[in-house]
């Protein structure tokens, strides 16, 4: 996983994809989609598919992909090394979205929410499977908000194609998780080695899980807010804790 | 970001945005330099701000770009004010001018230092240094030489083909930067689609007077008016008749149309609540001609309560 492009310019939106095995041109395919960091305030959010020929199904769940959230960061990074070694029959992409680009899409003058967001790229990354020559049969995907409404989207969206859209999809089907742990493994490498585009000095890099209510998170916002300027760009503007704390903090802006 | 911790907290920020030539700062002497001076403005009468060249030798007028919603970055500074002032040439004449009418009522050629005077603005009599000044005086007053001395009365004639010739060489500038004059042209900036050929002669005439009259006083204004052969147009306030007034009562307010009221179970009306003595002695307040509560609510209070 080659994360230099985007880590040389990590405010937009950016995919990496791997190469598309031959087999998954040809034999009759099924996708997962899942994704990794929506409820963080700091960091991207990133969208994975995985697929492989539906008569390769069985051998995905020989290479025991489980649900990201039941492993631990290094059975992940083992897990997608085993899938990214399994190129003969399995593809994956990915779709990071910083957190400038969710501060931006979510705060601009015409709204555009999370789940529409979400839901966009994940028709994004299907479509670029799509166009790659994946004979894509099947698609499962986790779902964003009620599933049966997602589900119609999706159908409506790629007709001839057996859309399921399910809760917790990922611990249901394989190749659900073997996205679910792409996404995961490259917003952590992403987070990780978060390169700031801002001056900050020497920058106090513990800032915990990056969910809203981890006090270390909480305790860095406090310390990382600018009066005038808010917020490096590794935060999600749009997230009610960087509001808050913004509305009380900070030199109030009027647009 | 080293500077970001030295940053001290509220400091009042009195610096400018200005677009100025760089005629306006060169100067030829170094000991002075360009001066911002309040002077009165001939249209209001009120004190507003003019730059006098090095030397006195030009003046200038300073106008403000202000929008709702801007501010600046400057350097390493955040400025509040988004303002931006323009620092633009000037006829020192038109400022001259209001106090010549002044004096001329006397009917007496005076010297044109006494003329020139002002308590409240003592910068005005610098306006008579002003390399233009002196020699252009001709356009206002008629001159009179006693013993190598020049005296000064003012005209009003002079000053009408002054103001004509001022208005003509504005339409021709009009023309040049095309700008739309015609009825029915809300904004300078806004670009037409058909050709320019529909304004009227008129219409430029008319729009040119505008323009000047922003520096003449209104007596004067009409008075140009008539000279350039323009009717003077009726103000659609004048032509309106005079709005009703409303009826003020202590009865609760309700939406003429409000047919929800029908719709809960207990639609009978409430009686009014009891009011404190101060909403007392509000009610009793003559509230004629006050603006309706509802008009304070634009939108630009709402963003600014924010």
């Amino acid at each position: 996983m080659d994360l230099k492009q985007f880590e040389a310019d990590n405010s937009g939106s950016f995919r990496l994809a791997s190469r598309i095995p031959d087999v998954c041109r040809t034999e009759d395919c099924c996708l997962g989609v899942d994704e990794a960091g929506r409820g963080p305030v700091l960091g991207p959010m990133v969208y994975g598919i995985c697929f492989c020929p539906v008569s390769k199904k069985e051998e995905l769940k020989d290479l025991k992909v489980a649900d990201s959230k039941t492993l631990n960061e290094a059975e992940r990074e083992n897990l997608f090394q085993k899938l990214d070694e399994a190129q003969s029959y399995v593809g994956w992409a990915l779709q990071i979205l910083s957190p400038n680009m969710i501060s931006t899409s979510m705060l601009q003058r015409t709204k555009y929410n999370l789940n529409a967001l979400s839901h966009d790229t994940a028709i994004g990354l299907i479509q670029y499977a799509l166009d790659s020559g994946v004979q894509l049969k099947e698609v499962f995907v986790d779902t964003v908000g009620p599933a049966e409404k997602y589900e119609e989207k999706l159908s409506q969206r790629f007709p001839g194609i057996q859309v399921t859209v399910r809760p917790k999809a990922d611990s249901l089907f394989p190749v659900v998780s073997a996205a679910s742990i792409c996404a995961k493994v490259a917003r952590d490498r992403v987070v990780k080695g978060w390169n700031f585009a801002e001056d900050l000095g020497e920058i106090d890099a513990d800032y915990g899980s990056g969910y809203p209510n981890d006090p270390k998170t909480k305790e860095w916002l406090l310390k990382y807010l600018d009066p005038v300027f808010g917020y490096p760009q590794f935060v999600r503007f749009s997230w009610s804790t960087a509001q808050t704390l913004m509305d009380s903090k900070a030199v109030p802006v009027h647009w | 970001m080293a500077a970001k911790k030295k940053r001290t907290p509220n400091t009042q920020n009195d610096s400018w945005v200005v677009i100025a030539a760089d005629s306006v700062t060169e100067t030829q002497k170094q000991d002075c330099d360009p001066d911002f001076v309040k002077l009165r403005n001939p249209s209001t009468e009120e004190a507003s701000l003019y730059l006098l060249g090095a030397g006195d030798a030009q003046l200038y007028e300073v106008k403000a770009f202000e929008e709702d919603f801007h501010s600046w970055f400057v350097g390493q500074t955040v400025q509040r004010d988004g303002k931006l002032l323009f620092v633009t040439q000037m006829d020192p004449l038109y400022l001259i001018l209001p106090y010549m009418i002044k004096s001329g009522q006397e009917g007496k050629f005076q010297p044109v230092d006494q003329v020139v005077k002002d308590d409240e603005f003592p910068a005005s009599s610098r306006l008579l240094r002003c390399t233009r000044s002196l020699t252009s005086l001709h356009h206002i007053a008629e001159e009179k030489e006693v013993g190598g001395l020049k005296f000064h009365r003012y005209s009003q004639e002079r000053t009408m083909n002054w103001l004509q010739k001022k208005v003509e060489r504005t339409i021709v500038a009009l023309k040049k930067k095309n700008i739309c004059v015609g009825e029915g042209v809300k904004s300078t900036t806004y670009v037409r689609v058909k050709s320019e050929s529909d304004d009227r002669e008129e219409d430029y005439l008319r729009y040119a007077h505008g323009l000047i009259s922003e520096y003449i006083s209104e007596e004067l204004s009409k008075a140009l008016l008539k000279h350039l052969g323009l009717p003077e147009l009726k103000s659609p306030k004048e032509t309106e008749p005079p709005s009703k007034k409303r009826k003020l009562s202590d009865k609760p307010v309700e939406a003429g149309e409000d047919y929800t009221k029908f719709n809960s179970a207990d639609f009978a009306r409430k009686p009014p609540k009891k009011m404190t003595a101060a909403q007392k002695t509000l009610a009793k307040v003559d509230k004629s001609g006050m603006k309706p509560m509802s008009s304070f609510f634009s939108p630009k209070t709402k963003a600014e309560k924010k």
